[in-house]
């Protein structure tokens, strides 16, 4: 009895200082590593930095044509400005999923893209003109929802648009305003992404706070609520009771009185851009590093006996199929017919299944911050 | 019968109790203000709007403000258990205030805090007062020594934690696929310098650190029982869980294991620990008069309440036996048997109700009455999953919907298995009943993964 224990011992002993001291020799072998940061400097320098840089340029050009438009209300000033409007709309759908840094410090995604917005409100500010559009309260009050509003909104046509701008400086002063400090608010982002880069891509671990977690956490709740839920749900009616709520569309006034139809490519646009992370796919259309690139070497590595990514692959293209079949219109489709937002709420909502249960499981990312212990 | 009776008057050094009491106690008080600092309590227990329950302890609710006392009360019990102040009615405090804590909400279950709760039990039977306690000092009497089986009852309960962790992890996934450990070592491990990227992606260390790991947890109590290996056995424990320590985040659990395993050694030692603690303290103990052995009250209640408990331990974790089907899939009968880091689980759970008077049917946002922690563990665990659709059909009755059904949307990924429909989406799950009865509205994993 006392030599079987004694063999188990000495064996067990044996493994165990085999465990720590053998592992140089072993580990040139087998499986290639995986450079987790390749992931950050690829989504940072060609994603991240470039498209934040797009929306800057955009949102410039607004500010611009914003300005001759309200020296000067004409018919080809407004279009020049909603053009622009609806350039720098979709150019928002690519960074709006980023809410990291600078941007998670001033909660910008809030401040530019909250809808419905409060109509309530933004007449009470410009006729009022005390606000403070750096307050929580005036979310739905500002943005490029805001703009939405301050140019199709406030009246039912162009006409009587322009017209309200010709008879009254207070909304040209208020469309102004928006543009100030959304602009100083992507100047203040893209300047710090100078200096963020570097420790960005170096905190490469696997902590709630490291990057990977973060953009990671970022982009699966875009995708879950960003735009699963508030393009498509809410309006659709999946959480009201079958009441459908077009007026929670994206760009709602836009659509609704007929300047142009923009909810489904805005869509299309954040879907775009949501395939984009995930392939690590840079605007010139260049691919690297990506959590479908870690996924494979997850596999390859016989993690997992499934790959998960040609999943995710083929359920962004279900899911994009069904956004291009629907009304460019979706206050339109909503009121003709619901059924079509739902199919394509269904097939968003299998991209999100998939990547909240398989891909934080098997990229060990957890998906609250609580910082609460395990067993 | 003659075994048992000389087995029971054997006498021990009281220090081994009084040791194991003040370690528990400093740990124990260390802990409660530990979860205190990191806010847990405004968290996890008064934050949320929400609380889920243990079935038959509905009525354990946290106290909203009053919460933060119960920590206080609880604290400051376990500082007297450590000290020895009025014993039993701080371990008594400690046992019922702590477990009042744990059965408040579900979500926060572990199985370390289980531990602490029966460990906690065990000890308002055991007179663990004895010899360096303030109790000693004020009624001027230390006992030398014990009965026997007040340590050895300390020293059964951690071979059950250990042995039990152990047979859980003979199975399927732990041993045959390297699972959760291949997932969490590869990816969840990258944090740690040098090995990493290197040591921690090689499969057979995946292999290694499972076999390893289930050897440690069927082998260290024997190697800490016998007194020629029980050192090497202790650095061990101290190895093992420092090493989890280092890869999960896994609280107070590996310290609390590692100071209970001292208990394995001679009274000789912990004498020797206790002596150079209570340094500072010498002369005022000075003319504390020293008596042979404690006769403790009720013995033979006290024996049989221990015997009972144990029975009940020995028993309780094989419970999972009664249900059919995957225990890791269907987790009937998986808490209270140390089953220990065996799975990477994940869910998604959305909830339809559907109003029958109108016809029509929407989808909640859980995120409207759960924090993130509570929609993590509701969305894979099916008690959660069913109370929660309850407390779905409450709250909608109570806004006016007079004839409603609820059906869950489910999908759980398990041990590196691409996820798969959990709940049967068409049973209303305000028809199943809570409890203990077998929960035939899962479906099925269709493998076999826990072969013991």
């Amino acid at each position: 009895m006392k030599i079987f224990r004694y063999t188990i011992f000495s064996l067990f002993t044996i493994l165990l200082i085999m465990s720590c001291s053998s592992d140089s020799d072993e580990e040139q072998n087998q499986v290639p590593e995986f450079d987790r940061s390749t992931i950050l400097k690829n989504y940072a320098e060609n994603i991240i930095i470039p498209r934040y840089d797009d929306f800057q340029s955009a949102l410039a050009n607004l500010k611009s044509s914003v300005d001759a438009y309200v020296s000067s209300p004409l018919v080809s000033t407004f279009d020049k400005m909603h053009d622009d409007w609806f350039t720098a709309y979709k150019k928002w759908q690519h960074i709006e999923m980023f809410n990291v840094g600078k941007a998670e410090e001033i909660m910008f995604f809030n401040t530019v893209n909250t809808y419905p917005i409060d109509e309530l409100r933004i007449v009470e500010n410009i006729t009022s003109k005390k606000y403070d559009l750096s307050s929580s309260n005036d979310w739905s009050s500002q943005g490029l929802s805001g703009v939405d509003y301050m140019i199709h909104g406030i009246d039912d046509s162009k006409e009587k648009v322009i017209q309200k701008y010709i008879d009254d400086s207070k909304y040209g002063d208020y469309l102004i305003n928006l543009l100030t400090i959304m602009s100083s608010n992507t100047d203040q982002i893209v300047q710090d992404w100078k200096t963020y880069k570097d420790s960005f891509i170096q905190s490469s671990g696997n902590s709630n706070s490291s990057s990977l977690n973060m953009i990671t956490n970022d982009f699966v709740y875009y995708f879950e609520k960003g735009l699963r839920a508030n393009k498509i749900g809410i309006p659709a009616g999946v959480y009201s009771g079958g009441n459908t709520l077009p007026d929670r569309v994206e760009a709602y006034y836009s659509s609704k009185n007929s300047f142009e139809d923009v909810s489904k490519d805005l869509a299309k646009e954040a879907l775009l851009a949501s395939e984009n992370l995930f392939h690590g796919k840079s605007s010139t259309g260049a691919s690297g590093a990506s959590l479908k690139t870690y996924l494979d070497y997850i596999y390859n590595a016989d993690v997992n006996k499934e790959n998960l990514s040609p999943i995710i692959s083929s359920n962004f293209q279900k899911a994009k199929d069904a956004l291009e079949s629907l009304d460019s219109n979706f206050i339109n489709q909503i009121n003709s017919d619901k059924v079509k937002m739902l199919n394509a709420f269904d097939k968003l909502q299998a991209i999100v299944v998939n990547m909240k249960t398989n891909m934080l499981s098997l990229l060990s990312i957890q998906v609250d911050y609580i910082d609460a212990d395990g067993d | 019968m003659e075994i048992i009776r000389s087995y029971i008057s054997k006498k021990q050094e009281s220090t081994s109790l009084a040791f194991f009491r003040l370690s528990f106690g400093l740990l124990m008080t260390y802990s409660i203000i530990r979860f205190w600092l990191k806010g847990w309590i405004k968290e996890m227990y008064i934050d949320p709007s929400f609380h889920f329950t243990f079935y038959g302890f509905e009525w354990v609710k946290p106290l909203e403000e009053y919460t933060y006392l119960l920590f206080i009360i609880c604290g400051l019990s376990a500082f007297f258990v450590a000290i020895g102040f009025k014993y039993y009615l701080s371990i008594i405090t400690f046992f019922l205030s702590f477990t009042y804590i744990e059965l408040m909400d579900k979500t926060t279950y572990l199985n370390h805090y289980y531990f602490v709760s029966i460990l906690s039990f065990l000890l308002i039977f055991l007179p663990a007062n004895s010899s360096y306690s303030v109790d000693s000092y004020l009624s001027k009497k230390s006992f030398s020594h014990t009965p026997k089986w007040c340590v050895d009852s300390i020293k059964l309960l951690l071979f059950i934690v250990y042995f039990y962790a152990g047979l859980a992890k003979i199975n399927k996934d732990w041993l045959i696929e390297a699972q959760p450990l291949k997932i969490w070592l590869t990816t969840g491990s990258y944090d740690l310098p040098i090995i990493g990227s290197s040591l921690m992606q090689q499969e057979w260390f995946h292999y290694f650190m499972s076999w390893g790991g289930m050897f440690y947890d069927l082998l260290i109590p024997f190697i800490l029982l016998y007194h020629r290996t029980r050192i090497f056995g202790f650095l061990l424990v101290i190895f093992f869980h420092i090493f989890t320590v280092i890869l999960f985040p896994i609280g107070m659990f590996p310290y609390i294991m590692i100071i209970s395993s001292l208990i394995f050694f001679t009274s000789k030692t912990h004498k020797k620990i206790l002596e150079i603690v209570t340094k500072p303290f010498k002369k005022i103990i000075h003319n504390v008069r020293e008596i042979d052995a404690i006769n403790i009250k009720r013995e033979k209640f006290a024996i049989t309440i221990v015997i009972v408990f144990f029975i009940i331990q020995i028993l309780f974790p094989f419970r999972y036996a009664l249900y059919p089907g995957e225990l890791f899939w269907n987790e009937q009968g998986y808490r209270f048997s140390w089953r220990v880091m065996l799975m990477e689980k994940r869910g998604y759970t959305t909830f339809k109700i559907v109003d029958k008077e109108n016809e029509t049917s929407f989808y909640v946002m859980n995120d409207e009455f759960l924090t993130e922690f509570q929609e993590r563990q509701m969305s894979f665990q099916p008690d959660f999953i069913l109370e929660y659709a309850h407390f779905l059909g409450d709250h909608y009755k109570e806004k006016g919907y007079n004839d409603i059904e609820v059906y869950a949307e489910s999908y759980v990924a398990l041990n590196g298995r691409l996820s798969k429909k959990f709940i049967d989406p068409t049973v209303d799950l305000l028809k199943e009943d809570r409890g203990f009865k077998n929960k035939s509205w899962i479906i099925p994993l269709n493998e076999k993964i826990n072969k013991l």
